[in-house]
């Protein structure tokens, strides 16, 4: 692997922790909205809909870690 | 076309005599939706009584669904051949049809159950026999002593030893878990007292006479005749649900229409000698329904329009409380109407509102067929969608055939066009030709490479990126660009919408300051978004020439838009500023769902490569490989479905739509009867 520097690898790796960071919140926060959600859905299966949006909205967290990996790796932060 | 139909209010005063046949009239017309009578607003009108055929109606109705419930018969989802006559059906149940079935079905029934008890008990005795079966006594020995008491039950323990000391005869069955005990009667408790230390539960012993084990064979064979009676009955049961079951559900679909037809006056005003009937009907439809009730009832009613109800919210200030909603009848046309359904999936539409299914028959395929972008999984989803959309008949079924088939049609035109990419490979690339050395040569494999092929000029032509298409892997900026480009158009036409919306319920000075303002921070955002990234990402010189510029607008534009809106919202508007600057980056998804699955698909085709190419298993290599290839796309394919579709929802729900939508309508829904297994015949009255 020649060519590549110590730098590179640790902008890999920030990236990856990015990404991989917010998937773990975004993770535990859709835990949670996602069991009431199910549960809800069980009662009364018109609220389908409204769940589903509840259950994306932490989802957002997880694009934004993305973005970031996206800039580091590609834009590149001289 | 956008907003839902436009609807009237009409008010129908008529005769009580004739109140049946003004029902009849009101259901053929399929448009009035009735507004329910609340008691108390009208003086001198009471609710009316529900009309003297429906209880009989609905006693037998109640009858026959219990036949349904013990021969499984579901109505809801029989749909008979040949349906029968409306007028037939009436004449058998006029003739006490539901009875005599009922009477029959329940005779069988009847024998069904004594059968099933008579086994239940049989069964229960072998069981107890069985317990018995190693105590070498005679079953007619157990009972029938003048001074011996026989105590029999279950036990811990052989108890012989311990009722050594009172005289009593003890058998005890092979595990020792039952005894028998012949005792004197006078020295019966002592034997109990004894008993209870070997935690004793006293069993009650079957008649019977000679050897346990014969009457267990006994018992056998009893059970056997009894099983076989069982089997007979349930055969007879199937008969009889063969026989019945096209008049049954043509007998209960007649009595729910005329239950439901005789319990109108449930809904209406009615006073001594007349009743009121207060309706929506569509206003394209209200001279149609005046005309038509009046040739029906010969005249002999009275139609009047109370009013076209405005999508002013003024307007409902004023209102009564139960003229206040106003029911939502969506207005679109056959391709727009399958998209009815995601946005029902939230709630309908407000009377008062844009109907979103439009935009969303737009956005919603364009952003799937973006994040799948693969003519190799695109075609796969319109021949499921057009299948679909052939042989579906649920309404839920035939909108997700539709999206699958429309999102497809995109998923193909990005493919090719765009992309210019089948299963995860461009068509052309720059690697070197042949199967394995496209692999060593550490550059981008395509179609053309690993075959070995030469595309003609014209066909390389077609794809953009000098020939290759855009790379989901290699050119994410410039994708990334387009995602954010896609949502800025896409949030504005969300609030381009509010605005409307605004503007048809409150007027245009309202609107300016619920949606105008926040247009305008949007704006001005956009462009501080776009100059702060040509600075910190793009490296050019924030403080000077156009960036500068554009920067120093879009604050100007956020200070003014905001202050607009704080008029409305209060200080909470400033705070609503970095969600609306997530709103927009969400839109990267686009790019990262295509780019996730071209990585995926990147690294499938290098195993099935592998495997194939380098021959390494020879002809089984191949197969192998081939069956992996097969495989492993299709599992892309499926999560494209999964991943790709609730993403593009999602993109409506959230980021578009909660710019506008209200939403909780109450949906338009006319007096109506769908016949399905009974038909009205020319001839009838």
């Amino acid at each position: 692997m020649a060519g590549y520097e110590i730098g590179d690898g640790l902008i890999a790796v920030g990236a990856g922790l990015a990404v991989g960071l917010a998937g773990i919140g975004a993770g535990l926060g859709e835990k949670d909205v996602g069991a009431a959600a199910v549960g809800a859905i069980t009662e009364d299966m018109s609220l389908f809909g409204k769940c589903i949006v509840l259950i994306v909205l932490p989802e957002t967290i997880v694009i934004f870690g993305l973005v970031i990996a996206f800039m580091l790796l590609f834009v590149g932060i001289s | 076309m956008l907003l839902p139909e436009s609807m009237s209010r009409i008010v129908i005063v008529g005769n009580k005599s004739r109140l049946d046949e003004a029902t009849d009239a009101l259901y053929s017309l399929k448009v009035i939706h009735l507004i329910d009578h609340t008691v108390g607003t009208d003086e001198g009108f009471s609710i009316g009584a529900p009309r003297p055929y429906s209880e009989k109606a609905s006693e037998r109705l109640l009858s026959l669904r219990a036949v349904e419930k013990e021969l499984s018969i579901d109505p809801a989802k029989t749909e008979l051949d040949a349906p029968s006559s409306a007028k037939d059906v009436r004449a058998k149940i006029s003739a006490n049809s539901v009875e005599a079935i009922g009477e029959e079905v329940f005779r069988v029934l009847d024998r069904k159950s004594g059968i099933v008890q008579k086994i239940t008990e049989e069964k229960a005795k072998k069981d107890t026999l069985t317990l018995l079966e190693t105590i070498p006594v005679d079953l007619d020995l157990y009972a029938g002593y003048g001074s011996l008491a026989v105590l029999t039950g279950s036990v811990r323990d052989d108890p012989t030893q311990a009722l050594a000391g009172i005289e009593a005869e003890c058998f005890v069955s092979a595990d020792k878990k039952m005894a028998a005990v012949f005792v004197r009667k006078a020295k019966r408790d002592d034997a109990l007292r004894i008993l209870t230390d070997f935690e004793y539960t006293e069993m009650s012993v079957p008649e019977g006479k000679g050897a346990v084990k014969d009457n267990i064979a006994q018992a056998d064979s009893r059970l056997a005749a009894l099983n076989a009676e069982l089997d007979a009955v349930r055969k007879e049961l199937d008969a009889l649900k063969g026989k019945h079951a096209a008049d049954i559900v043509a007998l209960d679909e007649e009595l729910s229409i005329s239950t439901e037809k005789g319990e109108l006056p449930l809904r209406i005003a009615t006073s001594e000698h007349s009743f009121i009937i207060d309706a929506w009907v569509p206003t394209a439809k209200v001279t149609a329904t005046v005309s038509g009730m009046e040739e029906k009832m010969g005249g002999n009613i009275f139609v009047e329009v109370q009013e076209d109800r405005s999508r002013s919210l003024h307007d409902v200030e004023h209102a009564e409380p139960r003229f206040k909603e106003t029911p939502t009848k969506m207005n679109n046309g056959p391709y727009v109407k399958n998209f009815e359904y995601p946005v029902k999936l939230l709630s309908a539409p407000k009377y008062q509102e844009l109907d979103p299914s439009i935009i969303l028959s737009i956005f919603f395929p364009l952003f799937f067929g973006l994040m799948v972008g693969d003519i190799g999984y695109a075609i796969p989803f319109i021949i499921l969608g057009a299948f679909g959309l052939k042989t579906a008949k649920s309404k839920d079924f035939r909108a997700i055939a539709m999206i699958l088939f429309f999102g497809g049609l995109w998923a193909f035109i990005f493919g090719f066009f765009f992309f210019g990419e089948m299963f995860g490979m461009h068509f052309t690339g720059e690697g070197a030709p042949g199967l394995l050395t496209t692999l060593a040569s550490d550059k981008m494999v395509s179609w053309e490479s690993i075959f070995s092929l030469n595309f003609p000029d014209w066909f390389v032509n077609i794809f953009p990126n000098h020939g290759h298409g855009v790379s989901k892997v290699n050119d994410v900026t410039f994708l990334l660009q387009v995602s954010i480009y896609i949502g800025i158009v896409h949030i504005l036409t969300g609030f381009a919408i509010g605005f409307y919306n605004a503007k048809i319920q409150h007027g245009m000075r309202e609107a300016f300051f619920e949606k105008g303002g926040w247009i305008i921070t949007f704006v001005g955002l956009v462009m501080f978004a776009w100059a702060l990234a040509q600075g910190m990402i793009f490296g050019k010189d924030l403080m000077a020439g156009l960036p500068l510029y554009i920067l120093l607008t879009g604050v100007v534009l956020m200070v003014i838009g905001i202050s607009v809106s704080i008029k409305k919202e209060g200080a909470q508007a400033i705070l609503e500023l970095p969600g609306l600057f997530g709103n927009i980056l969400s839109y990267a998804r686009l790019t990262a769902i295509g780019m996730s699955k071209a990585g995926m698909a990147m690294a499938f085709n290098y195993i099935s490569i592998v495997l194939i190419g380098a021959g390494l298993g020879g002809i089984m290599g191949i197969i192998i490989g081939l069956l992996m290839f097969c495989f492993l796309h299709l599992v892309i394919w499926v999560l494209a479905i999964i991943s790709a579709g609730l993403h593009a929802l999602r993109l409506q729900y959230v980021e578009m739509m909660s710019k506008f939508y209200v939403g909780g309508g109450k949906e338009y829904e006319p007096l109506e009867i769908k016949r399905k297994n009974t038909k009205i015949v020319e001839t009838e009255v």
